[in-house]
């Protein structure tokens, strides 16, 4: 189109409009009404459109239903009011049916006494694409999130279900006994009442199996919701990572520092899911054994390259005293890990120059028997909480400085395993002089 | 909202405006995508006659965005409390109702609530169904598939480039002929709001609510509107009672931004012989 063909426009504008025609980018003019009064090749060929099937029709038809949706409710007001629009995604359809994703950039304004908007539309390839997969890992996100939040309402639940199951339990127990006594009493005055009285034995020995049977089912359930955590937690680890490589764009120094603190959560939640995954499976009898004859001095030696450089970080000196000959039935990984697990605590509780010390020997108490010790220069644990560190979950509180990181799951899932391979650990300890910690397993006499 | 911190709560969470000099209220609603500024051609028209009323609704520009509830926007109900709430807070009746779009069913649902507080209902490009419906032969102009379309690129915009309003505002000193009282929350709306609107708008069935509408109406439909074709409007036009039907030979879905005299026109028609008496001329 020319500007003699054109009489609405002046040669100015026309040359202007001319000198746009092989830009690299879309350009159109359309009226109010939206009629397109001129359109350049670029755009043409973007949309591999003649260009008598552009100028003189509506922009409309240039576009996606959704693009004219959104331009009559979005961008018309837009510039009709403000009189320009920036970078607007425009799905536009070509001729061959294809969608073309465009970004537009709008002004209105007067042209020759009439007005119209003059828009510049770019091309956009690629960016849609990582925007889609922004919008979509967003979403996933947001849906493990929820999910995620979801099961640990269900766990609370069903922990506060068993809870009151315990208590009913603990309840009739009590009455059970109250019973019991009764009845014996009674029992030397009538002789016909030991009928009843066996019944109430066999009553209580029911209530019992049922109370160990909540207690498995709890481990399972425990098992089972924490492998559905790691789940959606892996996920959230994941789609971060994604996004720290820069897979989804450049990422702003605020938004990196952001992300490295969903990983530094997400790996703390992570860890301590996973100890509780550990405590369920042993409580539900999910873990075997292959015991066979290790020497101890062996254990000690897998361990020891791990907690070294921690107890040296902590200007903390170690000794190991364990003849070549004790040998113990173990199963050397699980026994690596309660012995991993003492020497942890020892460093952590331990303050800065104390002494750790490591003693292997055969129990004084039973010719069966090996011992592996730990003993440390560290704050002590009252009498009255020793018996209490094995419990789950709970942490004893010695450090002046509160509590210590972790679940409180270690010293539980060691006693666990230490009885699960025939042995058992057990602690004795004085406030302000030091513990000491005793893992028994059984003797093997041939290594 | 009969207290008067109530009344003043929903002028702050509607942001409602009044102004005007007449008594019979004139209330304008926006439509989906916009809000109030966009009756600015259109309501100063009617100021020396009318008491003119115009708000966001809420999850609008500069509406109480922390009253927003997803349940009660869920569908447009909670559109016409909005329009219930503004009425009681500001004890309107004989309300002339000016509705853009989407909220000419608003007023349809608010009307057949409370359809003591309307005079008239002006709807400007209504529809009561935008999904053909092939079962009952109806034909609202859309597949469901296309809006969809609709709502993936709204989601690209709003995400995308959430700021593609912020340049404007600092570019208005060069264009003295837009006018200076722009405002940089202009049709700006919260991604999931908007999304929200988006599909209680464009999915809602108001087929049955418009029969039993009891107010008399103006339907103002545009020859050439690729939202509300000319088949919605004369749907609307023979499912309502008491209704007048204009045609005016315009094209776009937004009259009182694109021909506001004719607009204009229209509604002073339809209004004619029930303009209110105490008007000055």
């Amino acid at each position: 189109m020319t500007a003699a063909d054109n009489p609405l426009r002046p040669p100015a504008l026309a040359t202007a409009d001319a000198l746009l025609e092989d830009a690299p980018c879309g350009f159109v003019v359309f009226a109010d009404d939206g009629t397109v009064r001129h359109a350049n090749a670029t755009l043409l060929s973007m949309l591999g459109r003649a260009r008598e099937a552009v100028v003189g029709r509506h922009f409309d038809s240039v576009l996606t239903v959704g693009s004219r949706i959104f331009y009559q409710t979005h961008l018309f007001p837009l510039l009709r009011l403000h009189g320009r629009a920036d970078e607007i995604f425009l799905a536009l359809r070509a001729a061959d049916g294809e969608e073309v994703g465009a970004l537009l950039n709008a002004v209105r304004r007067e042209r020759d006494g009439v007005w119209a908007t003059e828009c510049v539309l770019m091309h956009v390839r690629e960016r849609p694409k990582f925007e889609d997969a922004l919008l979509r890992a967003k979403k996933e996100a947001e849906g493990a999130r929820a999910e995620a939040e979801k099961r640990r309402d269900e766990l609370l639940a069903a922990n506060e279900l068993l809870r009151a199951q315990a208590i009913r339990l603990e309840l009739s127990t009590e009455q059970l006994s109250r019973q019991a006594e009764e009845l014996e009493m009674q029992a030397e005055e009538l002789q016909v009442l030991n009928d009843t009285l066996t019944e109430h034995a066999e009553e209580l020995e029911r209530q019992r199996k049922v109370a160990e049977e909540a207690t498995r089912a709890k481990g399972d359930f425990l098992a089972a919701m924490s492998h559905e955590l790691r789940t959606p937690l892996n996920a959230i680890g994941g789609y971060v990572q994604l996004l720290e490589m820069g897979i989804h764009g450049p990422l702003a120094p605020a938004q990196l520092e952001a992300l490295e603190k969903v990983t530094r959560s997400q790996r703390h939640l992570l860890r301590l899911i996973n100890e509780v995954l550990n405590l369920a499976r042993i409580e539900a009898r999910g873990v075997e054994y292959e015991l066979r004859p290790v020497r101890l001095k062996d254990v000690v030696a897998a361990v020891l390259p791990m907690i070294e450089p921690q107890a040296a970080a902590r200007r903390l000196s170690l000794t190991v005293d364990v003849p070549a000959s004790l040998c113990a039935m173990a199963d050397p990984p699980k026994a690596e890990q309660v012995l991993l697990n003492l020497l942890s605590n020892a460093v952590k509780f331990t303050p800065p120059g104390g002494h750790l010390r490591v003693v292997g020997s055969e129990d004084p108490g039973s010719h069966d028997r090996v011992q592996l010790i730990v003993e440390d220069t560290g704050l002590g644990i009252p009498a009255d909480r020793l018996a209490q560190v094995f419990e789950p979950f709970v942490q004893v509180d010695v450090s002046p400085a509160g509590r210590s990181e972790g679940s409180g799951l270690g010293l539980a899932i060691s006693r666990d395993l230490a009885r699960g391979m025939g042995g058992n650990l057990t602690a004795t300890s004085t406030p302000g002089i030091g513990s000491r910690f005793c893992l028994e397993l059984p003797v093997a006499r041939n290594a | 909202m009969s207290d008067a911190a109530g009344a003043g709560d929903v002028r702050a969470r509607n942001n409602v405006k009044v102004t005007g000099r007449g008594t019979q209220p004139m209330l304008f609603a926006h439509g989906f995508g916009c809000d109030q500024h966009m009756w600015r051609f259109v309501a100063p028209a009617f100021e020396p006659d009318y008491r003119v009323v115009t708000f966001d609704y809420v999850g609008a520009s500069d509406s109480n965005r922390g009253a927003y509830d997803a349940e009660r926007y869920a569908t447009l109900d909670g559109y016409a409390q909005d329009v219930l709430d503004v009425c009681a807070a500001l004890d309107l009746h004989d309300v002339v109702f000016v509705a853009h779009s989407v909220s000419g069913m608003v007023g349809v649902l608010a009307a057949n609530r409370e359809p003591a507080r309307f005079a008239q209902l002006v709807m400007l490009g209504p529809s009561a169904r935008y999904v053909n419906d092939t079962a009952s032969g109806y034909v609202g102009g859309f597949e469901q598939e296309e809006l969809r379309g609709l709502l993936d690129m709204m989601e690209r915009n709003y995400i995308g480039w959430a700021n593609f309003l912020a340049p404007v505002v600092m570019k208005n000193g060069e264009r003295p002929e837009l006018g200076t009282e722009l405002e940089a929350s202009f049709c700006s709306t919260d991604p999931v709001i908007a999304r929200q609107f988006a599909e209680a708008t464009f999915f809602a069935d108001n087929r049955a609510d418009v029969h039993s509408v009891s107010v008399p109406s103006l339907i103002v439909q545009s020859a050439d509107d690729a939202i509300a074709p000319q088949s919605v409007g004369e749907y609307l036009r023979d499912a309502m009672p008491h209704s007048t039907y204009r045609l005016l030979d315009v094209t776009g879905h937004c009259p009182h931004m694109s021909h506001p005299e004719q607009t204009i026109a229209a509604i002073r028609d339809y209004l004619g012989a029930a303009r209110p008496s105490g008007a000055d001329d």
